[in-house]
């Protein structure tokens, strides 16, 4: 059945309810061309990314359809693909135009459903008096399946004249023109989705917080935590259904933020509670990490077989086959683990403590500036990493390039949460430097985990020899970029830990002495 | 883009009946087409129920071809558009006239809707004027219906010394046998022995047809209402032989 929808130049009308079909009728002989009536879903990402780079994906049966969005309703069809199997990702589709515009949108993402309903479709041929046709009025109507059989909230008009008959059918359009709705806020889209309870909006790691300076460090801590752990459980229903490893990247994330913030604001909370809850932060991390793990491999199973010249590929299948085995497990058990009473308590309580009218006893820090708290921090953490990276050269032990992502890691955090204490050009070239410190320092340590997994791999097929082979070219260009990291990781310290940065660093972060006499 | 006209000295002989339902034809397969009525009576625009065209402004053949633009009016069926005919045609001669006496106007004309549209259609009216003379140098092919009467012969070698006389080519000239009725004797015979004088006769014979004269009442062409009646499997024959002897492209 052909679904797609009526693409033309014309005038459209988003008109409030039905069209007005007895209306017309009395002016015209009014005439039905096409009636077609299809079940219709919208699919988009956690992120809306769809929706936000201005298009909509929707499925009709097995055909998926992807339009652009015009005045928050469907505009012009772009293509259309058919599929026999229920796609997710972006690989799932396989004609040019629908990959490489989703190839854009998605990246890693995957596609959840966000709306079910009915589409209705109606063409009708308006003729004058002569009975001759002088226009066709395409109408399209979306009612959800959640609200039932209502009545559609909106109809989408397309007035199309024919040649010679423009001035005939602008009678047509002032009719129908009555019944436009006004502009509300919201689009026709936006309200049928609301009608399923969801609301496209934007999603960031890195949300505004409204601090200041001198926001007294207690309510500025309340804040971010609030804040990042909101982000957190938005992730969990993703997490749960198991739609994409985002969900699970993000709010592994979101939990280290937060403990890490902990962490850094010694004294702002009565001492014992905080540590409580950084050790429970710690375990709901913690029991990510082999799932984390996992997901880091399985997403560069590409890369990986691509390394390899071809005949020797299919030995690291059973490899990949393992992995996605175990990390159905360890989603089962995720899964269970956050649907526990357990894990309900733990973050009630964690959400208690931070809620806005919980009352704690004083402290020595709660009423300071938050910026003198943290900037002291941050050039603490600065002039650390500095010390470290002296001590390191291309022979410097892993442990100890752990040890400085780690340390990079907080820094990036706190200035992160702070941004807004801090100067807008400086900000920018402070964390652009640190952004690239810790990617090569992840890369470094990715390529060390990977290593060792493998060879680990390796340690229980010792006697498979198309396995030896595959994993043995693994290794080696493993190694070989883990040593190219290492240079390059001495190069981006040298500039991080240089004069340039250093007076950054200091310029913005290091406080002067406070007047004694205050 | 191939230019057809329909054309007849004598009238009532089903020129606007051939003009009309070939132009269906055309469009049919999937050829983007144009009928321009040329007749003040407008009986073709009728057919398709569109109105009057509004008054030319002509002065050359670049604002004659935006003026016609401005009247073209899309019929009920995509891709089959009409201008229809307008009062100010019976002076379409003294404007061709004041242009500079040319008998190659009308094709410079209708060459500026070369990118628009596969096939143009002209209906005619039955006489041999300016415009006439305009129309035989524009086109590709005539169409000219024939009743199979003695009077017709006379009619139709009228039409050919004329083309003789003026030095246009005959090969241009397609006659047709129109309102055919196979009882009656004379009507066969004629039709049995006229086109061996005439090389270009086509060979598809158009039936008197009760269907084809309800098309007054039906206001549309016969293919649209009857689609398998022996007229309007005649009318696609001729649009046949016409789109083979013209070899009318398809359209991309
Ligand atoms: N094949 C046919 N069978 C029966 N009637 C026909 C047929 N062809 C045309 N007619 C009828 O004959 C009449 C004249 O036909 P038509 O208008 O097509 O001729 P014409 O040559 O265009 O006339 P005019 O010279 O007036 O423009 C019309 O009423 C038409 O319906
Ligand atoms: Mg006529």
């Amino acid at each position: 059945m052909k679904a797609g929808l009526p693409q033309n130049r014309n005038s459209r009308l988003m008109l409030s309810g039905k069209l007005p079909c007895e209306l017309l009728q009395n002016h015209y002989q009014v005439s039905i061309s096409r009636h077609e009536q299809t079940a219709l879903t919208f699919w988009d990402t956690f992120e809306w990314g769809m929706w936000f780079g201005g298009y909509l994906l929707y499925s009709s049966e097995n055909i998926y359809h992807l339009c652009k969005l015009k005045d928050g309703w469907l505009g012009d069809e772009i293509c259309s693909e058919v599929t026999d199997i229920l796609p997710r990702f972006k690989e799932d589709f396989k004609t040019g135009r629908m990959q490489k515009i989703l190839t854009g949108i998605l990246g890693i993402r995957g596609l959840a459903t966000v709306f079910e309903g009915t589409l209705n479709q109606l063409q009708l041929e308006i003729r004058n008096d002569y009975g001759k046709i002088i226009c066709r009025l395409d109408c399209s109507t979306i009612s959800s399946k959640r609200a039932g059989n209502e009545k559609p909230p909106y109809s989408c008009c397309r007035v199309t004249p024919l040649m010679g008959y423009e001035a005939e059918s602008g009678n047509i359009i002032k009719l129908l023109a009555r019944y436009q709705t006004d502009e509300s806020q919201e689009g026709p889209l936006e309200l049928l989705f609301k009608q399923m309870g969801r609301k496209p909006c934007r999603y960031t790691l890195r949300p505004v917080f409204g601090l200041d300076f001198k926001t007294p460090a207690r309510e500025a801590t309340g804040k971010i935590v609030r804040s990042i752990l909101s982000i957190a459980l938005s992730n969990l229903p993703g997490l749960l259904s198991d739609i994409d490893t985002e969900f699970l990247h993000d709010y592994r994330i979101c939990i280290r933020k937060i403990r890490s913030l902990l962490a850094l604001i010694k004294g702002v909370y009565p001492d014992g509670a905080v540590s409580d809850i950084r050790t429970q932060l710690g375990e709901m991390a913690r029991s990510t990490n082999r799932l984390r793990d996992l997901d880091v491999y399985l997403l560069a199973r590409g890369e990986y077989l691509e390394m390899l010249p071809p005949q020797l590929r299919p030995a690291l299948y059973s490899m990949f086959d393992e992995v996605a085995a175990e990390r159905k497990l360890e989603v089962k058990n995720l899964v269970l683990d956050i649907q526990s009473a357990a894990y309900q308590n733990t973050i009630e309580g964690i959400e208690s403590f931070f809620s806005e009218t919980e009352m704690h006893g004083p402290s020595l820090s709660a009423d300071i500036p938050v910026g003198q708290l943290v900037f002291r921090q941050m050039y603490r953490r600065y002039k650390k990493i500095c010390r470290m990276a002296r001590a390191i050269d291309a022979y410097t032990a892993d442990e100890m390039l752990h040890q400085l992502r780690i340390e990079c890691k907080k820094l990036r955090y706190l200035m992160e949460f702070f941004r807004e204490l801090i100067d807008d050009t400086d900000i920018v070239a402070m964390q652009k430097i640190l952004r690239s410190l810790q990617e090569i320092l992840g890369e470094f340590n990715d390529t060390s985990v990977q290593q060792k997994t493998i060879l680990g791999y390796f340690n229980s097929k010792r006697d498979d020899i198309d396995i030896a082979l595959g994993i043995g070219g693994l290794v080696s260009i493993l190694y070989y970029r883990r040593q190219q990291s290492r240079r390059r990781i001495v190069k981006v310290l040298n500039s991080f830990c240089g004069k340039g940065m250093s007076v950054v660093f200091k310029r913005n972060f290091k406080q002067k002495k406070l007047n004694p006499k205050v | 883009m191939k230019i057809i006209s329909s054309y007849s000295i004598k009238g009532g002989v089903g020129k606007t009946a051939l003009a009309v339902n070939l132009a269906f034809a055309f469009h049919e397969t999937g050829r983007r087409t144009l009928l321009l009525d040329l007749d003040p009576q407008g009986a073709a625009a009728f057919y398709f129920r569109v109105g009057n065209a509004k008054k030319l402004n002509m002065d050359d053949s670049r604002t004659i071809a935006a003026d016609l633009r401005k009247n073209i009016r899309e019929s009920d069926f995509p891709g089959l558009d009409i201008i229809p005919s307008n009062l100010a045609y019976r002076h379409f001669d003294v404007i061709l006239n004041g242009m500079s006496k040319s008998r190659k106007q009308l094709r410079k004309v209708l060459d500026e809707f070369r990118s628009d549209y596969d096939t143009i259609l002209m209906d005619c009216p039955p006489n041999i004027t300016l415009l006439s003379e305009n129309v035989f140098r524009a086109s590709d092919a005539i169409m000219v219906p024939v009743i199979p009467t003695v009077l017709s012969q006379r009619t139709l070698e009228q039409l050919f010394s004329f083309f003789r006389d003026e030095e246009l080519s005959c090969d241009m000239l397609h006659p047709f046998f129109s309102m055919a009725q196979k009882i009656n004797k004379m009507h066969r015979e004629i039709i049995e022995e006229l086109p061996q004088a005439y090389p270009g006769f086509l060979k598809t014979v158009i039936p008197f047809s009760v269907n084809v004269e309800k098309m007054g009442i039906r206001r549309m062409p016969l293919l649209a209402y009857s689609n398998n009646c022996e007229a309007a499997l005649a009318y696609r024959s001729l649009c046949n032989e016409i789109i083979s002897i013209t070899k009318s492209d398809p359209h991309s």
